[in-house]
């Protein structure tokens, strides 16, 4: 961790990859863990053809999405990202309840509204739209990499 | 054994005048995607599409536009200075660059610069 002028800490951008096969195809998926959210990046070809962004917040109960590049007709990338950016929210808020109880500090709210619990969750998701049925079993392993790998993300 | 990954990303970081700077460059067959980070964020998202026409013999022509943040004339200005030769040395692909910096001032867009080209993907 690195701590830049003002005092606020950057963390280190990193990447992580992952392939799966599903139903006969070789699915590949590409995180960028970022400050305070992740982009993914999913497909079996290496072309940006969708991104979409989800914002989840303490304020709001469903994360709100919109879609930045690609075809607006098709839901999938910006639903995808508001699904996923709920579980990163909640990961960081356990993380940090967790957090919380190890410190035992009496000042827990002060140290609560510190903490930022805005989460970005930038997806672009690269896949033939004509099977729902593949896009299902692709969350579902992104799902189970978030939780093998909580860190990744 | 694990499949190799489809998607090639380089990434580098420095200080520029003591602020820690970071950049992720990520090669897609119809999009090169560059992070240039202060903050650890993508942070103002800008597409740098160069104008396809044909023939045409004078300085290569491009469109930027602010996909997501703030729309203020010096992202555009600062997004094309930063991110057209990428573009030119990519065979004319258009270029994604999420900007966030603390400072974006001229002096320093060289460095900036220079960190790009050492990510190259393209």
């Amino acid at each position: 961790m690195e701590t830049a002028l003002n005092g606020d800490s950057v963390e280190p951008i990193t990447v992580h990859d992952f392939s799966e096969k599903v139903l006969e195809q070789l699915v590949h998926f590409h995180v960028m863990k970022l400050s305070g959210g992740f982009f993914l990046w999913i497909g079996s070809e290496p072309v940006l053809s969708s991104l979409a962004l989800a914002v989840s917040s303490k304020h709001d109960a469903m994360p709100l999405s919109t879609l930045v590049l690609g075809d607006p007709s098709d839901t999938t990338p910006s639903s995808l990202a508001q699904r996923l950016s709920k579980i990163c929210f909640n990961q960081s808020i356990q993380c940090f309840t967790a957090e919380v109880q190890c410190h035992q500090s009496a000042m827990t709210s002060s140290f609560f509204s510190a903490k930022k619990t805005k989460k970005q969750v930038f997806v672009s998701y690269n896949l033939p739209l004509t099977n729902s049925n593949l896009a299902l079993l692709v969350e579902n392993r992104i799902k189970k990499e978030m939780e093998l790998h909580p860190d990744k993300f | 054994m694990a499949p190799q990954p489809v998607i090639r990303s380089r990434q580098t970081e420095k200080s520029i005048n003591g602020i820690p700077t970071q950049v992720v460059c990520t090669e897609f067959s119809n999009y090169i995607f560059i992070v240039l980070t202060q903050y650890g964020k993508i942070g103002t998202l800008v597409s740098i599409t160069p104008d396809t026409r044909s023939g045409e013999i004078s300085l290569p022509m491009f469109t930027t536009r602010v996909l997501l943040g703030k729309d203020e004339p010096l992202t555009h200005v600062y997004a094309k200075n930063v991110a057209m030769f990428v573009s030119q040395e990519s065979g004319n692909r258009p270029v994604l660059l999420g900007l966030s910096l603390k400072d974006n001032s001229a002096e320093t867009m060289k460095d900036v610069k220079d960190m790009i080209k050492a990510c190259q993907v393209w």
